[in-house]
């Protein structure tokens, strides 16, 4: 039990006056008197006119008459019916990210965070209503508005901590939205304030009570994993982990890397305070497989020293070259290691032999439905509208884009280009000022890079990063790639798997062993699995199809467990941590109860001694 | 000093009275009051005849001569009246501003002086009779009580007063057990007056019974102090009786001092039924009554004396 007024305990200094009164009421008077017969009488005769006796006016009697009334007033909880008073609207925001399971606290974050809404929902008042919301990866509503206690709390119990980043913003906003023009009411965050930006809500007057958790931030964790082809020896796998101590001290441990369980490397590691180190592993890899980095080393968090990676070995890279002549393009087509170019004159197939087609200003006579890379032709269904332009001036590119890494358009200059206003589907690359002159996206699970004009209609050919940007295409446009990455899913997020052919079941073997089994609909062509709160190795075994895929945490954000005092919203608005604000334990009605009784003990007390 | 307990005003007032019994004096000593005894006095009561050995002063010579038959005449015999004083000297007695001790003591020199004025014989028996402890009796006051169990006289009642002063009250009491002996010690039946405050938690009853039953006529005052009757102090109280030594606990209001008043007079009332039904003359007076209102009004108009 928490107090909000610690101060009225000076009221107990009361306690030794009541005390002293009783002192002096039980220290009686000693008289010698002649005789006690008189008395004796006297009380038999007023015992025996008991139980009843004629109403004296009696001070003692109408303050006691008046406590028992009061008291019973209150238990009767009165209220004003001319006043409307809307019932309070709490919301109890429970942060369950991975940062929660930090054992700083004991048992966990969580526990304390789960304890200490518990006590609100036991201090809540009769007509105030609570809603939970459980945020993670995803916010879930634990329960909807009620001022049923039990309800709560048994939402409460079922909330969970995972694996999964904090992601506060779509939770808060679903709270802004329940309590929005409601007033009284008040969003109560139970986290330790390891959260990302909320700048979304500066200005906003949220009603935010930020109850802290977490006493301390001592933890490293491994916030990256990736595993490449060994630049200098394509048949080694070079896999890099990154390293990140939070705490205040330097944590030494030992970093070890394991493919599919068997041990290859352990490192000794020392990550200095506040900093991240990198590593980088080299290993031979004969097959596809997964590795494992595991930090060893005492933190508070242990979600975050693990992670793994589903490493498939590179296989060549299959390109479709339709073009009536550009030996630029093919040059450095053919200049990107473990690739395998093809050309044609035209395309009657959907070619699917092949990874990515490249189109060359060909229009092909059936269009692939693998990606492509299509150079000055467009499909009717990609745009609207397809205009020319004659010597578009280059004002601007994403230089962030994997697509142009390495790529500038300093002194490139074209004659003319295809010019189609951005769809929907697609960024621009490369703008001139009336249109975009390269654009890519994903249209229907199908990557593509459109240039609009023809290379050979400019001097980009002749430049550096021309080859630089077929090169990245290649890699871009590489499905296997794509895929390889679709199987590296963060904690909480979905992975979303094309059908290739309809498939009914799917059974997913999770990290702690257990397998269930999914159906799918028969019409879907992906599969969406979306139960990825806790991170490991899973596997799915879809139709005659299995494969492997890694959840892991791999966020700084979430491995900077140091706790918050404060949650910045925005640049000008903070929302302090609140130690003060704790509940309004609402006692008073089995106090008042227990005082009940104790006046009519002590009535009856006093009653019986007296007479 | 007589003057100590009555003033020499009072004994004036009361040398005029006289004690009136309802009763003939069954005493076999002479006195001055009637009795059914004939013998020599001034008051003819009858005839009888003559038998030899008859004192011839007492025939009636003229009857002879008239008749010529000796006849003797019979006198009625004048007794005294024995005035037994029980008088309460107990240790609550002690209590009462006046004390009532001395207001008994008053009221029992006033009663002895009255009788000793008529030629009675007063007997004053303070009770308890002994008494041990830091409280017993000493050689002074033994011989005071020695002194009053039998006094006779109007001479005698300077002495008479002067032991009432050496008496002092103290000691627990038996009331009944008290007034039960002192009833089978008299050998005449007279008049016994019982000074006391009644408080005995055995009661009274048997004891004024037993005086009944050996003859006497039984006068009682009940004396109370004023504290008694209208108790003064309230609060949480723990009552020693002076007497047993019982403790009492009590928590005494003002707004109870009405019904404690009616505890009082329901208590007086009973001992004032027990006594109208025995004829016993029943008085009562807190000890701050002026003397003179008992003395000369109330026992008057009781017809105690006149």
């Amino acid at each position: 039990m928490n107090f909000l007024a610690p101060a009225a305990f000076a009221f107990a200094a009361a306690i030794p006056v009541v005390i002293l009164f009783y002192l002096l009421k039980r220290k009686r008077v000693v008289r010698l008197v002649s005789s006690t017969v008189l008395w004796q009488r006297f009380l038999a005769e007023t015992q025996a006119s008991a139980p009843f006796q004629k109403l004296r006016k009696n001070w003692l009697l109408l303050l006691q008459i008046l406590l028992v009334a009061l008291a019973v007033l209150a238990l009767t909880r009165p209220y004003f019916s001319a006043q409307v008073k809307p019932a309070h609207l709490r919301v109890v925001v429970l942060d369950a990210s991975a940062s929660m399971q930090s054992t700083d606290e004991a048992p966990s974050r969580f526990e304390k965070a789960r304890a200490e809404a518990l006590k609100w929902v036991n201090a809540l008042a009769g007509s105030d209503q609570m809603v939970i919301l459980q945020a993670g990866a995803t916010t879930e509503v634990k329960q909807s508005a009620t001022s049923e206690k039990a309800a709560l709390r048994r939402a409460l119990e079922a909330c969970a901590p995972s694996h999964g980043p904090t992601r506060l913003v779509p939770a808060l906003r679903m709270a802004e939205s329940l309590v929005r023009d409601q007033r009284g009411a008040e969003i109560h965050l139970f986290s330790d304030g390891a959260v990302p930006e909320l700048r979304e809500f500066e200005n906003k007057a949220l009603p935010l009570i930020f109850h802290r958790v977490g006493v301390r931030g001592n933890n490293a964790g491994i916030i990256a994993l990736d595993a490449r082809a060994n630049p200098e020896n394509p048949r080694q796998r070079a896999v890099y982990v990154s390293t990140a101590n939070f705490a205040t001290n330097a944590v030494e441990g030992e970093l070890e890397l394991r493919l599919d369980g068997r041990l290859l490397e352990t490192r000794a590691v020392k990550v200095p305070a506040g900093e991240t180190t990198p590593q980088v592993f080299i290993a031979e890899q004969t097959t596809d497989g997964v590795f494992t980095a595991r930090l060893k080393a005492t933190d508070d968090l242990a979600a975050d020293n693990e992670a793994s990676l589903v490493s498939l070995l590179p296989k060549p890279v299959k390109a479709l070259l339709v073009t009536s002549g550009n030996r630029f393009l093919e040059r450095a087509l053919r200049s990107v290691p473990n690739a395998e170019v093809s050309l044609a004159g035209g395309l009657a197939e959907t070619a699917n032999g092949y990874d990515f087609t490249v189109l060359d200003g060909v229009t092909p006579a059936v269009w692939p439905t693998g990606n492509v890379l299509a150079f000055q032709v467009a499909q009717s269904n990609w745009f609207t509208s397809v205009e020319r332009l004659e010597g578009p001036a280059i004002v601007d590119w994403r230089y962030t884009h994997p697509l142009l890494r390495y790529v500038g358009f300093e002194n490139v200059q074209i004659a003319e280009s295809l010019a189609a206003k951005t769809p929907g589907w697609a960024v621009s690359l490369l703008d001139s000022p009336q249109a975009p002159l390269i654009l890519a996206g994903e249209l229907n699970r199908q990557r593509i890079v459109w240039v609009g004009f023809d290379p050979l209609n400019s001097n980009w050919p002749l430049r550096v990063s021309f080859p630089i940007f077929v090169a990245n295409a290649m890699e871009w446009l590489n499905p296997a790639n794509a895929a390889g990455g679709q199987l590296l899913v963060k904690s909480g997020e979905a992975l979303r798997l094309p059908l290739a052919k309809p498939e009914t079941t799917a059974r997913v073997t999770f990290p702690d062993g257990e397998i269930k089994t999914y159906q799918i609909d028969p019409g879907a062509s992906e599969f969406v699995f979306g139960q990825t709160q806790s991170q490991g190795v899973y596997r799915l075994q879809l139709g005659d199809t299995s494969m492997t895929f890694c959840v892991n945490l791999l966020d700084a954000a979430e491995s900077d467990t140091r706790p918050q005092d404060s949650l910045q919203l925005g640049q000008f608005e903070q929302v302090e941590a609140t130690t003060l604000r704790r509940t309004n334990m609402e006692v008073w009605r089995s106090i008042a109860g227990i005082g009940l009784a104790i006046l009519l003990l002590e009535w009856w007390y006093y009653h019986r001694r007296t007479v | 000093m007589p003057d100590a307990l009555l003033t020499p005003e009072l004994l004036r007032k009361l040398e005029q009275l006289q004690l009136l019994a309802s009763r003939r004096a069954r005493s076999s000593l002479r006195g001055e009051r009637r009795s059914r005894a004939r013998g020599q006095s001034v008051e003819f009561a009858d005839y009888r005849d003559y038998t030899p050995g008859d004192d011839f002063r007492y025939l009636d010579w003229n009857l002879y001569g008239r008749l010529e038959r000796l006849f003797l005449k019979l006198y009625e015999e004048e007794r005294e009246l024995p005035v037994r004083i029980f008088l309460d000297a107990s240790e609550s007695m002690n209590f009462g501003e006046p004390r009532k001790f001395d207001f008994a003591r008053r009221v029992a020199a006033a009663m002895g002086y009255v009788a000793l004025c008529s030629f009675d014989r007063v007997s004053v028996l303070p009770f308890p009779a002994t008494r041990s402890g830091n409280g017993a009796l000493t050689a002074e006051e033994s011989a005071a009580r020695g002194a009053l169990r039998s006094v006779r006289g109007r001479k005698s009642a300077l002495q008479f007063l002067k032991s009432l002063e050496a008496l002092t009250a103290g000691g627990s009491v038996e009331f009944d057990a008290t007034l039960r002996r002192g009833a089978l010690e008299a050998r005449h039946s007279g008049l016994a007056v019982v000074l006391s405050d009644f408080l005995d938690p055995a009661g009274y009853e048997n004891g004024l019974n037993a005086l009944l039953g050996r003859g006497f006529q039984v006068d009682i005052v009940q004396i109370l102090s004023p504290e008694e009757l209208n108790p003064a102090v309230f609060g949480d109280l723990r009552l020693v009786d002076a007497e047993t030594g019982v403790i009492q606990e009590v928590t005494f209001g003002r707004y109870r001092l009405k019904h404690y008043q009616q505890t009082v007079q329901n208590y007086i009332q009973r001992l004032r039924e027990f006594c109208q039904r025995r004829g016993i003359r029943f008085f009562v007076a807190p000890s701050n009554t002026p003397l003179e209102d008992l003395l000369l009004r109330q026992l008057r108009k009781a017809e105690v004396w006149a």
